[in-house]
């Protein structure tokens, strides 16, 4: 699920949200790599926006699979282009239920030094956000519904 | 031909999957408003074999449809 390289199709969906242990546990997967100097990583929460006075208490994220798959592709192809430096990418994205305040995205990249991992990390978010057919349906307090749009 | 429909266009369709028959993606697009109520009002995007396509084009029968609405990833 998490190994380098841009040239394979990998999966980047996992059930419910992301675990902090399971970040945790992949930084660790690092120490071995002893080229790398610098990580990168954003994380995306599920933010409890109130719409209208009513909290946003959950977002259900569906994808359609094969087309992101094949988008996150090519945006791993030409990041791994533009900042060759880039020793390893891991990009996961949460589908399903995923309650406020819980991890549903995470963009980690590594490189010797940090600039490199910086922008990458940067240009992948916006890119994926922009590209990716992932949809989130968000769950309000009073149990009516609304669709997130990305800006 | 199977469309594919997702999210909230899914939602107002009442379905995830359509049968349709259209030539072009021209045709398709004004059988699917019709199909859909409300969707000439929102804001979607249709992919053929899994690359968003503006342009209008004949079909086969043999692609893969989608109409997204807009995403909400990351």
């Amino acid at each position: 699920m998490s190994s380098s390289g841009p040239h394979k199709v990998k999966d980047i969906f996992v059930e419910g949200a992301i675990d902090p242990a399971f970040i945790a546990t992949s930084i660790a997967k690092h120490a071995s790599r002893t080229d790398i100097g610098a990580h990168e990583i954003f994380l995306g929460q599920v933010r409890a926006d109130t719409v209208d006075g009513t909290a946003v208490v959950a977002i259900e994220y569906t994808a359609y699979r094969e087309m992101a798959l094949e988008a996150m592709t090519r945006i791993r192809e030409e990041a791994f282009e533009k900042w060759p430096a880039i020793t390893c990418l891991h990009v996961h994205h949460g589908l399903g239920l995923i309650p406020t305040g819980a991890l549903c995205f995470m963009v980690f990249a590594s490189a010797p030094h940090r600039k490199a991992a910086r922008e990458a990390v940067a240009w992948i978010v916006d890119r994926i956000k922009a590209d990716l057919p992932i949809f989130g349906r968000e769950i309000l307090s009073d149990s009516t519904h609304l669709w997130k749009t990305n800006q | 031909m199977r469309i594919l429909l997702f999210g909230s266009i899914a939602e107002k369709a009442g379905t995830s999957v359509l049968e349709m028959n259209a030539p072009s993606l021209h045709s398709l697009r004004h059988q699917l408003i019709a199909r859909i109520p409300g969707l000439e009002q929102m804001r979607y995007a249709i992919a053929i074999d899994r690359r968003v396509t503006v342009e209008d084009q004949a079909l086969t029968g043999s692609e893969e449809i989608a109409v997204l609405p807009p995403f909400a990833g990351g």
